[in-house]
């Protein structure tokens, strides 16, 4: 059977120890400033006056239908059949028309590779059957990682046992269903994903030159068919009408 | 028999069916490595179909960059050698934009255009020089816009390997700009190509006989470019 990789994110185990995110960037060598991963922390007042801190460890969600595929010209950006979201280094130019287009603003330039970074699930981990690295090393036991379509896996068990709750808004609706988060509490604002955006360039190829092209393509070619089937029938009623002269 | 005007070097006539030859290679191979959805033209199984059939989008995009390359330097080379002959000329003949040379080629256009359906029939057309109206439209189209696609197309695949991105959005902004301009150049010389090849095949077939020998026949000149047949009688060749 296809595998359906998840993770989870149990916010009431999170400590912020930061060491996914430590993790993460010893397991991927990211330059110093730059991270895969990353631990939001959310400040309020409860309902009853006391402060409250959340803690939300993030990372790419692997969307279904992930815009930064969309918004990819090359092909750089691509899923895999399990749901993971990869970065085809060479071919990946830099040009970042993906960046404003990921609603969790995930994916960053390395300056070192020129290419786009993001987290990939540790997916060369994950093939050779290890967990990825910040979930191996989460000490709070908060970060869970399987295929949910085995019925046998831990996360496959977690899903069943406890209420979920993924990123989505009605803005990027059902979004990603390879990331979900404890339910239970209100999602602050400022971890709710942005809508999909695109650089100007983006939109205009997108909204205004290709509707243009096909338009202006589809229509030269639809006039120039006509003349052409014109041409035809002006030829036969000439020809007829020369073969009646004969006649 | 007519008599028979030599119009076109057989350099020229080659340099011309390189370029077409060479347009339809780069413009289906260009079409198949766009693949997000937001920004391909054509539908997905056309990327997919050539990405598959070059083992990957890498090597489509070197295949289409090597011919690209090749392009620009036949098309260089070409008029280095052949600039006073046949470059300069055709570039004054084509880019001469004056207000009335504007006002004539689009007038001219609409005539004839709409002779196409049956229309006008009776309105006399501007006579023409060895380029008419529209012809001059595609020339200057396709000169600048051919400029425009090598220049972008050289930054687009050059650039990410030398220029760190990283350092300054300038580099990255330039990138994403010459990827609209490739695609926008492109999909403009293409509509007008369309009318191209609609009148080289379908209603002028004398003007594709010219682009295949470099003849022309005497009364074709006179009747379609009655200020060349004239320039041509000037100097002796008509």
């Amino acid at each position: 059977m296809k595998k359906r990789y998840v993770m989870l994110a149990d916010i009431t185990r999170c400590i912020n120890c930061k060491a996914c995110v430590v993790a993460c960037r010893a397991e991927w060598d990211t330059p110093l400033g730059y991270s895969r991963d990353w631990v939001h922390e959310v400040e309020s007042v409860r309902a009853d006056g006391l402060p409250q801190l959340q803690l939300f460890p993030g990372r790419c969600q692997h969307c279904d239908e992930a815009p930064c595929v969309d918004a990819c010209p090359s092909g750089a950006a691509w899923k895999r059949a399990d749901g993971i979201v990869l970065v085809d280094e060479g071919i990946c130019s830099g040009c970042e028309l993906c960046v404003p287009a990921c609603p969790y603003d995930a994916r960053w330039l390395n300056p070192e590779t020129n290419t786009i970074s993001k987290c990939t699930f540790c997916q060369p981990r994950v093939d050779a059957g290890l967990p990825p690295a910040c979930v191996q090393t989460c000490v709070g036991g908060a970060l869970h990682f399987g295929d949910a379509n085995d019925p046998q896996s831990t996360v496959s068990r977690l899903l069943h046992n406890k209420e979920w709750l993924q990123l989505n808004t009605s803005e990027v609706p059902g979004a990603t269903s390879h990331y979900y988060y404890t339910a239970g509490q209100t999602l602050p604002s400022s971890v709710l994903p942005h809508p999909v955006q695109q650089h100007i360039p983006g939109t205009l190829l997108s909204e205004v030159i290709n509707p243009a092209a096909k338009l202006g393509i589809g229509g030269m070619f639809g006039a120039f068919v006509i003349a052409g089937v014109k041409k035809i029938i002006d030829r036969r009623t000439q020809l007829s009408g020369k073969e009646q002269h004969h006649d | 028999m007519t008599k028979r005007i030599h119009v076109r070097e057989p350099a020229t006539i080659r340099l011309h069916w390189f370029n077409a030859l060479s347009w339809g290679l780069l413009v289906a191979s260009g079409l198949g490595i766009i693949s997000g959805s937001y920004l391909r033209l054509v539908p997905a199984f056309w990327p997919e179909l050539l990405q598959n059939l070059f083992g990957g989008n890498a090597t489509l995009i070197l295949s289409h960059v090597i011919l690209g390359l090749v392009w620009m330097g036949v098309i260089v080379l070409f008029s280095l050698l052949r600039w006073r002959s046949t470059v300069w000329p055709f570039l004054r003949q084509v880019m001469t934009l004056t207000p009335r040379a504007i006002f004539v080629d689009l007038y001219f256009m609409t005539v004839r255009l709409a002779r196409l359906f049956g229309l006008m029939k009776n309105v006399p057309l501007p006579s023409q020089g060895r380029y008419n109206g529209a012809q001059r439209l595609l020339g200057t189209m396709i000169v600048i816009c051919s400029v425009l696609i090598a220049l972008s197309g050289v930054y687009m695949f050059f650039a990410p390997q030398w220029l760190p991105f990283a350092e300054n959005d300038l580099y990255g902004s330039l990138f994403r700009w010459a990827l609209v301009t490739h695609a926008a150049a492109v999909f403009l010389v293409l509509i007008g190509l369309i009318a191209h090849i609609y009148f080289a095949v379908i209603e002028e077939g004398e003007a594709m006989e010219g682009m295949k020998s470099g003849y022309l026949d005497a009364e074709f000149v006179r009747h379609h470019s009655p200020q060349w047949y004239e320039e041509l009688k000037r100097e002796g060749k008509a």
